[in-house]
């Protein structure tokens, strides 16, 4: 199973980005975002990225999904939608995971079934070599040259942020 | 507004701006892109009516997905050609992308259909930032990328610019929808030269810029944003009625006066580079925006428009000083005997 942990793991990510994107109610939304923010890390550790899938779970979901959850918590009316409860949500939820099991049906078995339509191949945008020369671990020394050569960057990038907080604070205040 | 938040965004705006002219990795553009959007909202938000609200809504939408094509289109530019700088877009997919959300970004047809419903709603002034300084950064891109640019799709989106902001100009009562269908005409002529001479591109925003700020400085004096309550300015300030007549013709590029420099420039370029049915074409449609431009004209300088009574005797009050208008109304109009100047440029 661990030769095809990431093919799992990139179905089940697949399948509840088409969870949230059915929309139902945010507070469901964010919970199908808690599943495949954990699933997209497993997928970005699996190719040697640990220290980035560690910054997903502690930013991504132990920061910003929570203060989301609570402002939505805050925010929703008292009978949120389900997945099941409107017939256009559990409609384009089955379709998105159709389409989805008609995708997997195709990768595992396009040998032995007549196949109408091929894609031409996944080309450039296959990864077969992370590339790194296996002595350190090219992701930690990006991170380590964002706050070297890349002082820049992470000035641009924090004044961003904060305008962005003093924007909306600004829109939402009204009169 | 809170004066030094307003200061703080303000400033972004323009480092939004600076970043996208000054840097040279794809991505630092964007950032630029994404912070300059992202500070004028509050600017075209200024006065809290559900009108700005829909207008600043509708150009965020807009102005994001411009960002996401572009974004795409630097990704694919990465994929081809494994760098990040600014020189040239090396792949044909990813110079159309990028060319259609520089053009979603200036308001060129056919993406032209927010530019007077934004301007419509929001405050003179802030229209006056919209029109003008958020030209800048796009233009300044697509000057980089001019030697990859595909030219089909630029002059087809150039000059249908002309024809739609000439002609869709020629209904409007209100001013700054004028002002926004004079904006996207003349971002059409830009970008006709761009692939043949860049640097008339520059002159002609150049140009632009201060005619389009006069104009709305004028604008803001006499406090009107409609035809009607422009016609009223031979009572209030009857110099400003004479400079708005001055200045309208200079827009719509009736020679001697500085708005025939570009329009003169760019037709001698396009017959240099051997097309002589284009810039026939431009010029009999820039004739459309002349035509409202004269209307403008009439109604307020050269005749008496049809008005109530008591409209005809207004109360004097205290009027509007804008130091930075009579400079302007020199420069657009009075700057033509310098175009021998031009020589200098490359």
């Amino acid at each position: 199973m661990m030769t095809y942990i990431v093919f799992i793991l990139s179905v089940i990510f697949v399948v509840s980005f088409v969870g949230f994107s059915s929309k139902p109610s945010p507070i469901y939304g964010g919970l199908v975002l808690i599943v495949s923010g954990g699933v997209g890390c497993g997928i970005i550790m699996n190719f040697g990225g640990s220290f980035l899938g560690l910054m997903v779970f502690l930013i991504y979901l132990g920061g910003m999904l929570v203060v989301f959850g609570y402002t939505t918590a805050m925010a929703t009316e008292q009978y949120p939608e389900v997945w099941v409860s409107n017939t256009t949500v559990m409609g384009v939820f089955l379709l998105g995971l159709l389409m989805e099991v008609m995708l997997v049906l195709y990768v595992l078995k396009s040998e032995e079934v007549g196949v109408v339509f091929e894609f031409s191949g996944v080309g450039d945008w296959a990864i077969y070599d992370t590339g790194d020369s296996g002595v350190f671990s090219e992701e930690i020394m990006g991170v380590a040259a964002l706050y070297s050569y890349g002082a820049w960057v992470v000035i641009v990038t924090g004044w961003s942020l904060l305008v962005g907080v003093l924007v909306i604070l600004e829109v939402t205040r009204g009169d | 507004m809170n004066p030094l938040i307003f200061t703080t965004i303000l400033m972004t705006v323009l480092l939004g701006t600076m970043i996208v002219m000054m840097s040279s990795h794809w991505l630092m553009i964007w950032i630029g892109f994404e912070m300059n959007l992202l500070a004028i909202i509050p600017i075209l938000m200024k006065k809290y009516n559900p009108r700005t609200m829909e207008a600043s809504t509708k150009y965020f939408l807009t102005q994001a997905t411009a960002s996401m094509l572009l974004m795409m289109a630097i990704i694919i530019n990465l994929m081809h050609s494994g760098q990040w700088t600014i020189t040239k877009v090396f792949n044909p997919t990813a110079s159309i992308i990028m060319t259609s959300a520089l053009a979603m970004k200036l308001g060129l047809t056919p993406f032209h259909f927010w530019v007077p419903e934004v301007t419509q709603g929001i405050s003179l002034t802030s229209g006056l930032i919209l029109l003008t300084w958020q030209k800048l950064a796009p233009m300044s891109i697509l000057y980089q990328i001019s030697p990859s640019i595909n030219l089909n799709i630029l002059l087809t989106m150039a000059v249908l610019s002309i024809l739609v902001g000439g002609w869709g100009g020629l209904n409007q009562t209100q001013l700054r929808k004028i002002m926004a269908y004079s904006s996207i005409a003349h971002m059409g002529w830009m970008t006709a030269v761009l692939v043949y001479n860049p640097t008339l591109t520059m002159l002609n925003m150049l140009i632009y810029i201060m005619m389009t700020l006069t104009m709305f400085m004028l604008f803001i004096h006499s406090s009107s944003t409609t035809t009607l309550s422009l016609s009223h300015t031979w009572n209030k300030t009857p110099l400003i009625t004479t400079l708005i007549l001055i200045t309208l013709l200079s827009m719509g590029g009736l020679p001697p006066l500085s708005g025939f420099m570009p329009k003169w420039m760019i037709i001698q370029e396009l017959t240099k580079n051997s097309s002589i049915i284009l810039p026939t074409l431009m010029a009999i449609m820039a004739l459309l925006n002349l035509y409202f431009y004269m209307r403008l004209t009439y109604s307020t300088s050269l005749t008496m428009f049809p008005s109530t009574n008591n409209m005809k005797m207004k109360w004097q009050f205290e009027t509007k000083r804008i130091t930075l208008l009579p400079p302007l109304i020199v420069m657009s109009s009075l700057l033509l005997p310098l175009t021998p100047m031009l020589s200098i440029l490359d």
